[in-house]
């Protein structure tokens, strides 16, 4: 059986202290993300966008699903890429950059696919690419943002959302995809 | 003022659980590589912090090898949040 431990000083308790959050803020410092990171991911989101519109102006729910295949893809190697690289799990990596539910990546999302779709609508397919390409760039770099504010405060920001709220999240973006697709 | 937590006073575990709130979790070579501990030194403390709840290990795959993935529990970071507190007020000198 283990003795109890002896109350530390002032001093050592100041020394532990500073020497755990040493260790935390290098082990936050030394997480990489694999190549092309963010800009895969911004450029799956793009394409997303794109297919999205497209499918919803066409009538061709196909074409959004198989956008959706490609940023399932994308997002799925990216991040298995991370947890090997680093042999660690970041579920705020996962749902505030991948997922986009950071609130500048979020809002840039939202606002890049409506202009889109409006422009689907209105056969203008050169604004569709414009607001899918400007979507998928915020998407980046809101993501390289998040990443800097991780690393000034690793605990804060390392888990994200619950996966309930993700699941949450998740049912909406599907049923708002239903009705667009049934009323297009 | 707040009690000292008995299960995170050794600085070893108070660095092992401070590390693992920068993730979700960790591979097991990973904390260790961290902490520059060794193997033995770092499985006898999370053994310790696994029975106090404080973090629950399983068993995955990282690199084409079988190891061990590590996370803290809710319940984990409460008692950490409490013992820094109290940690904070001993160097602050409050009693």
């Amino acid at each position: 059986m283990e003795s109890k431990p002896d109350r530390p000083t002032a001093k050592e308790s100041a020394a532990a202290l500073l020497d755990a959050e040493t260790a935390r803020a290098t082990l936050a410092d030394g997480i990489a993300t694999p190549s092309w990171f963010f800009s895969s991911i911004g450029v799956a989101i793009a394409v997303q966008i794109a297919t999205t519109a497209a499918g919803l102006g066409d009538d061709a729910p196909w074409v959004l699903a198989a956008g959706l295949a490609v940023f399932a893809a994308v997002a799925g190697v990216q991040l298995a890429r991370f947890r090997q690289v680093n042999g660690v799990w970041l579920g705020g990596l996962a749902s505030r950059v991948v997922l986009g539910t950071a609130t500048p990546g979020s809002v840039s999302y939202t606002i890049a696919l409506g202009a889109a779709i409006w422009a689907a609508y209105g056969d203008r397919w050169w604004l569709v690419a414009l607001w899918a390409a400007v979507g998928g760039a915020a998407y980046t770099l809101s993501g390289r943002r998040w990443m800097r504010t991780y690393r000034v405060d690793p605990a804060a920001h390392a888990r994200g959302e619950s996966l309930a709220w993700l699941a949450v999240m998740a049912a909406a973006a599907i049923g708002g995809l239903a009705v667009l697709v049934r009323n297009a | 003022m707040a009690e000292l937590d008995e299960h995170v006073v050794a600085p070893v575990r108070l660095k092992i659980m401070t590390t693992l709130t920068a993730v979700s979790e960790a591979e097991f070579a990973t904390v260790r590589d961290a902490l520059d501990v060794s193997d033995s030194v770092l499985s006898k403390h999370l053994g310790a912090l696994e029975a106090a709840a404080y973090l629950r290990r399983h068993k995955g795959a990282h690199r084409g090898r079988r190891t061990t993935w590590i996370s803290l529990t809710p319940q984990g970071r409460k008692a950490l949040t409490a013992h820094i507190a109290a940690l904070r007020a001993l160097i602050d000198g409050i009693d």
